[in-house]
């Protein structure tokens, strides 16, 4: 079930969380995601100004597919939960590429009533290639 | 000819400046990333949950860091422009959710700059930290970006 509540007790170093797919990427979601964020970049929007840059045409806001990651984490462990998050944006996401959004949970701790856990997380576009690859860590509720 | 990066901003730290973070924008931001989550985006749940209200998606400060309105006057200062930037990397270290209502106080800093060289060719690193307050000027979030400027 989505936004089902994770314990900490229950969750286990190699446990997966359940892929988030997202796309295919379509230029109103990023024109979309440039007013949400405030990032106006035209590299992002305008053909033209994409291969004038050198860059082969518009890209997606390395940011959007790190918005889709953090959903993929809170999806599992519940909004507001998060409390790290680090990313590397590893290849550019393109339009109409579909982007899956994964994590795997590599280590628990708990100190002074505080229970994190720590995931890998990473995004790959629809040939498996890793466009995303970061950390995330969230605390968690005991039972 | 190579752009020159201004690395005589390595250090330096831009005035505060503070944000109210509008109700509006939370659930504008969510729903561009297709974050449906109702702590996000319904009124009724966040005023239900244990936060009291909504809350930010985990990215969300992010939202921060153009406010100033004067990042094309910072590549400038660089001496780069935007059809040349990449993000290579982020970081959010999250104390406590962002919320509609709050104002929060941002401080960046430019923490390195350095040059490296490729597999598109030369590049320059620049690294920025930010940090944001509460009113009570207790820090709630981190935030760290790589922006990489090919040369």
């Amino acid at each position: 079930m989505k936004y089902a509540k994770v314990y900490f007790d229950d969750v286990n170093v190699g446990d997966e969380l359940p892929p988030l797919v997202k796309g295919p990427i379509q230029q109103i979601q990023l024109t979309r995601y440039a007013g949400a964020s405030g990032d106006f970049n035209p590299i992002h929007q305008d053909e033209e100004f994409a291969r004038a840059a050198g860059m082969g045409g518009v890209f997606a806001h390395g940011m959007l597919s790190m918005g889709f990651v953090g959903q993929a984490v809170s999806d599992w462990s519940g909004a507001g939960t998060v409390r790290k998050l680090g990313v590397r944006f590893a290849a550019l996401v393109r339009l109409k590429d579909v982007v899956t959004c994964r994590g795997r949970v590599v280590g628990k701790s708990s100190k002074d009533d505080v229970n994190l856990v720590d995931l890998e997380v990473w995004a790959e576009n629809q040939r498996g290639e890793k466009v995303v690859t970061g950390r995330a860590t969230v605390a968690l509720p005991s039972r | 000819m190579p752009t020159e990066i201004n690395k005589s901003l390595i250090g330096k730290e831009y005035p505060p400046y503070a944000v109210t973070v509008e109700r509006g924008k939370i659930k504008e931001f969510a729903r561009a990333l297709g974050d449906a989550n109702p702590l996000h985006v319904d009124d009724r749940v966040g005023a239900a949950s244990e936060w009291g209200d909504v809350i930010a998606p985990p990215t969300f400060a992010i939202t921060f860091r153009d406010e100033t309105a004067d990042s094309a006057a910072f590549l400038r200062e660089l001496g780069t422009d935007i059809s040349r930037l990449l993000h290579g990397e982020q970081e959010f270290e999250i104390f406590r959710p962002l919320q509609p209502g709050q104002t929060y106080l941002c401080r960046a800093k430019i923490v390195d700059i350095y040059e490296k060289t490729g597999r598109s060719g030369p590049m320059a690193f620049v690294v920025r930290e930010t940090t944001i307050a509460d009113r009570s000027n207790e820090i709630v979030a981190t935030m760290r970006g790589v922006t990489v400027v090919r040369l």
